[in-house]
């Protein structure tokens, strides 16, 4: 009953590409997000159903040179395990400490959670705050190709992304932290764990002289996509983390999300969360 | 007072030791076959076609293209099945849906195919007009004078009222206004205690939807033999009752309608009643001439099983400044939603805990339960007792403070004792209530906590903690709401000495068949492995009204005791018989006739079995015993002893509320219940674990969203249940008031521990604070707009019928 007419299974990136170049498939890779989107209507499969589990070389976390690289079919319990994230991306673990159930995490991939695209994703607050980048690859003419492109602008609706339908996510690139970096996230959801969260915050930056640079601040589940913050990067870049610094910067945060009403939480809740929550980390931060 | 001594435990006495459940090892190993897992041959899958509006007449159902699907074999409207009667207490209800759907979950088309996939296909293929209706969304809305009628009366050509004869069903003759049911139950004199009152307080509390989450959903198989008997299997919790209520439907004698009931995954009153599914799936197998099952998906589960039921209270209480309450007034309206089951009628419980859990001289209580286009309530753990104790416990705080008294003081100093009679006659034989109070207090520090948090309130930082006290009082003899309250047991002992005890009472999973067969043990001097229960099959086990009421211990365990006894007295005459003593002298202890005295052994009980069996004047020893509580019916003003006995418990919730979040983060529950006696330690503490996380649900997690009559998260997504590390620490201790009618002096528990969760946690959230939250559930949201200021507080005017 469903619009699938073949089951694709590769070994390797160039077969995989050179099946995405031919048009009309879906990918699947942990399929956590994928089936039940599926069952539910929400999606539908294309003709062509692409399994990438076993193509070669999209597992693991390495380090490449001044980044981090972590492949795409790395799992959430991996990426929670390893030592690289925990050692140069401890925030991302984090993350992944929230994210759904171990069964879930041991499933799903981080390729997954960034292509699902979902305003409410688990690593993409933390990733946007870290500067990282997709890589995507294509077989566009016969030969294997790759680009670059930041992950925060990468989004361009709930479910949707600028990766083109013969590209496969291979990789997402985290530039290894330069000395002072700091790094927070927080999920608000009513549980521990196993739940979709109503607003989730990155914040990263130098610390030096107690005051940040380079500030990166990202919200999620306020907007169709994750957004980073530049009003509230403006309000903390440079600035003495004081309270009245702190105070501006969740002022600026309230002020610049426009989130929505759902059967999770009101616009005023999330946007109340949003001020709240930022104050609470930027305190931390002040602190540490 | 009716109290029995406590006899000292012997070292091989059964009762009180922690004894695992029989069926735990099969559940744990994932082997045991519940009706999701049954294949009877032939069988069909059936799914039902559920309507898209909330409101609204049907034009026309065009079932065509799905009957001509490959593999269906039915497709039935209503049209189909021109005998089909109304269900449900009001006889409201009429199982498929031809003329108009007054909610969404309304059956309009059920079709039986070779697969689930098949008969979902099919169920697509359906086409149905609507000409849609004004939508009641609230019961507010219904009681106004101009509400457009859930019900009305049908017309005939003319387009006038039909006339139809007297005391045809509502589903027939339709109901001139939305008014389901209406309470009305008052003692004393409200208005000479109110004058008399030094404080009195009002407030408005609204209960929100909550549904019970079995982990087994909705299921049936039925099928009718050459004959035209009918088969059922079911994970009713009424047996008996359906096997009477289907043969009516039926229109067959009820000696042709057979109910087994497979392993029940979770039933918690949802299970009570007859619903539309069940009967469908009998017409589907009647017109198939197949058997055909029709197990609930997970989403229909959420849209179509009953709801607790949701309540709007108004509550004035007043007391004199000594702390002495004065009276209670109490008006509630009820959404029933759009056909009426169980949950009209928990006022019969609600106005117990209001006339009578405290002592309080005068007590007016009203109810009306409104028809509106939402879901329809049935019958959940507690009762209508969560909603009535979570605003009475609220007021006993509020009262408290107002004369400047310590809670729990306040409480203690009204508190039931044994030997009361109340107004509304429920008479206390037995009562532990201030036992529960004190050492639940003790031992959680409660006095010494609760002015430490109103001392830290305004201290620096968002998470403030607070600790909050509620009590509770719930029948716990039965409760005598059919003509009998009673259940049947016929035991059996084989040429080993091995019992089959053959039980009316029905297991749900709250481990009746372990105490049960502990309770037999214990008459006949037995390891519990030497009991087979056979409870689950109308055509072997007698007559019992059905699984609820927290009754099941207390009256099965008095039939199942009742039956043991006859069958000792049996064996020890046949023993003084055959071995020349006085049977006076004799007991049964570790598998032997023994001399009481002495404990020493006269004959092992297998040999002296298989002597009177292989002897000329061949013998089995096999037994009845029916037990009927001594308990009366309410006469028509809601007066009379309706339980056999009453069950108590004080609970302590403990919290820390994230005032930055509105985060309530439940860190402590301390409770106290008099449960009679310690029966199976292990089954208490589980059943009463799993209680209070139940009451954290409905107190801080759980939410069924309808708006306009849509339900808005039919889903373990949005429908949130606490999880494992969301569960509190616990302190569970017991008061062994020994109720002298109960089994072993035991009385029931089951539904006790959910009900003060809710009100304990306002209070600790209120001692946290200084925010008192009048709605549930205390969702992050709710606690936070609470917090600023900005949640509205519930008000409604009590509407009064001319």
């Amino acid at each position: 009953m469903t619009g699938l007419e073949r089951y694709a299974a590769p070994q390797s990136l160039d077969e995989a590409l050179g099946i995405l170049q031919q048009g009309e498939v879906t990918i699947l890779a942990g399929g956590t997000d994928l089936m039940p989107q599926t069952k539910a209507g929400r999606i539908a499969f294309k003709p062509t159903l692409m399994n990438i589990g076993r193509v070669a070389g999209l597992k693991g976390v390495t380090l490449d040179g001044g980044h981090l690289r972590i492949a795409a079919l790395t799992t959430i319990s991996e990426l929670l395990r390893d030592p690289l994230v925990a050692q140069h991306a401890p925030v991302l673990a984090e993350a992944c400490d929230h994210f759904a159930s171990d069964q879930i995490r041991n499933a799903g991939t981080l390729g997954g959670n960034i292509n699902n695209a979902s305003p409410a994703g688990d690593t993409l607050v933390p990733l946007i705050v870290l500067d990282a980048e997709v890589e995507l690859a294509s077989k566009p003419n016969g030969s294997v190709s790759t680009r670059r492109m930041p992950l925060a602008e990468f989004f361009t609706g709930p479910g949707r992304t600028k990766r083109a339908g013969n590209e496969l996510l291979t990789a997402v690139r985290i530039p290894l932290p330069k000395p002072g970096h700091v790094a927070r996230f927080y999920k608000f959801g009513t549980r521990p764990a196993l739940d979709i969260s109503t607003i989730s915050i990155g914040i990263a930056g130098i610390k030096r002289d107690g005051a940040l640079t380079d500030t990166r601040v990202a919200f999620g589940a306020v907007a169709p996509t994750p957004v980073r913050a530049p009003r509230t990067e403006a309000a903390l870049e440079g600035r003495r983390l004081d309270s009245d610094a702190i105070e501006a910067a969740a002022g600026a945060a309230r002020d610049e999300v426009n989130p929505i009403d759902d059967v999770r939480a009101s616009a005023w809740y999330r946007k109340e969360l949003i001020h709240n929550m930022t104050k609470r980390m930027l305190d931390h931060v002040a602190q540490a | 007072m009716n109290v029995a001594e406590k006899p000292v435990i012997t070292a091989d006495s059964l009762i009180g030791q922690r004894i695992q459940k029989k069926d735990a090892p099969e559940k744990a190993a994932g082997k045991t076959r519940y009706i999701q897992d049954m294949i009877v041959p032939g069988m069909l899958h059936a799914k039902i076609l559920r309507s898209s509006r909330v409101h609204a007449r049907i034009r026309s159902i065009d079932t065509s293209a799905a009957k001509a699907l490959p593999g269906v074999h039915v497709v039935l409207t209503a049209a189909d099945v021109p005998d089909q009667q109304p269900i449900g207490v009001a006889r409201d209800h009429l199982p498929l849906k031809g003329e108009r759907v007054r909610s969404l979950r309304d059956e309009i088309a059920a079709v039986a195919a070779d697969s689930e996939e098949i008969a979902e296909a099919a169920l697509k293929l359906i086409r149905v007009e609507y000409e849609d209706l004004p939508v009641i969304a609230t019961p507010e809305d219904a009681v106004k004078a101009d509400a457009p009628l859930i019900h009305p009366a049908p017309l005939d050509a003319d387009g006038k009222p039909k006339t139809v004869p007297p005391k045809t069903p509502i589903a027939f003759a339709g109901k001139a206004d939305n008014i389901a049911m209406r309470f009305d139950y008052t003692h004393g004199d409200v208005a000479a205690a109110e004058a008399e009152s030094d404080v009195v307080v009002e407030d408005t509390f609204q209960l929100h939807y909550v549904t019970h989450c079995c982990m087994g959903v909705s299921g049936v198989i039925a099928e009718f033999d050459a004959s035209g008997n009918l088969l059922m299997y079911s994970n009713t919790q009424v047996p008996f009752l359906h096997k009477r209520e289907f043969a009516e439907y039926l229109n067959i004698d009820p000696s042709r309608v057979r109910i087994i009931q497979p392993p029940i995954g979770g039933g918690f009153g949802s299970k009570l009643d007859i619903y539309p599914f069940e009967v469908i799936c009998i017409f589907l197998a009647r017109a198939a001439k197949r058997p055909v099952k029709m197990v609930f998906t997970r989403k229909e589960e959420f849209l179509a099983s009953p709801t607790r039921q949701p309540v709007l209270l108004t509550l004035r209480s007043g007391c004199r400044k000594d702390g002495t309450l004065t009276f209670r007034q109490v008006h509630t309206l009820h959404d029933n939603g759009a056909y009426t089951s169980w949950g009209a009628t928990t006022p019969f419980v609600m106005m117990q805990t209001f006339s009578s859990l405290y002592r309080v001289p005068a007590c007016d209580y009203h109810t009306t339960v409104a028809y509106t286009n939402n879901p329809y309530a049935g019958s959940f753990r507690g009762y209508g007792n969560l909603q009535a104790t979570f605003a009475i416990e609220q007021h006993m705080d509020m009262l408290a403070e107002r004369i400047g008294m310590d809670p729990l003081d306040f409480r203690l100093k009204n508190a039931q004792e044994a030997g009361e009679v109340t107004g509304q006659g429920m008479t206390f034989k037995s009562c532990g209530f201030r036992e529960c109070l004190t050492t639940a207090a003790e031992r959680s520090d409660y006095r010494k906590k609760h002015a430490d948090n109103l001392a830290h309130r305004d201290a620096p930082g968002p998470v403030k903690r607070g600790i909050g006290i509620a009590s509770m009082l719930h029948v716990g003899g039965g409760a005598k709401i059919y003509p009998s309250d009673g259940c049947g047991t016929i035991l059996k002992l084989d040429d080993f000495a091995n019992v089959t005890l053959i039980t009316g009472a029905s297991e749900i999973g709250q481990g009746s068949e372990t105490v049960l067969s502990q309770l037999v043990c214990e008459e006949l001097g037995l390891p519990i492995s030497a009991v087979t229960v056979v409870n689950n099959d109308t055509a072997i086990t007698p007559w019992d009204v059905g699984v609820h009421a927290s009754r099941t211990t207390f009256i099965a365990g008095n039939s199942a005791i009742g039956a043991a006894r006859k069958a000792k007295a049996k064996i020890l005459a046949a023993a003084a018989k055959k071995h020349g003593c006085d049977e006076a002298t004799l007991d049964l202890r570790g598998g032997f006739v023994v001399v009481a005295e002495t404990g020493e052994p006269v004959v092992e009980l297998a040999r002296l079995m298989r002597n009177l069996h292989f002897s000329d004047k061949a013998e089995l020893v096999m037994t009845t015993f029916y037990y009927e509580p001594p308990s009366v019916h309410q006469d028509k003003a809601f007066k009379g002893d309706v339980s056999a006995a009453y069950a108590w418990a004080a609970q302590v919730v403990e919290v820390e509320v994230d005032t930055d979040t509105g985060i309530v983060k439940m860190t402590k529950v301390t409770g106290t219940h008099d449960v009679g006696r310690v029966l199976n330690r292990l089954g208490l503490e589980g059943q009463i674990e799993g209680g209070v996380v139940m009451g954290q649900g409905y107190a801080l997690t759980e939410n069924l969203i309808v708006e306009n009559g849509v339900t808005r998260n039919p889903n373990f997504r949005d429908y949130k249940l606490v999880t494992a590390p969301e569960i509190p620490e616990m302190d569970i201790t017991f008061v062994e008031s020994m109720d002298g009618e109960g089994p072993q002096g035991a009385k029931g528990v089951g539904e006790a521990p959910a009900i003060c969760i809710a009100a304990a946690a306002a209070n600790a959230i209120y001692n946290a604070t200084g925010v008192r939250i009048f709605a549930l559930p205390f969702t992050p949201e709710a606690v936070y707009r609470a917090l600023r200021g900005k949640a509205e507080k519930p008000h409604w005017e009590a509407w009064q019928p001319e």
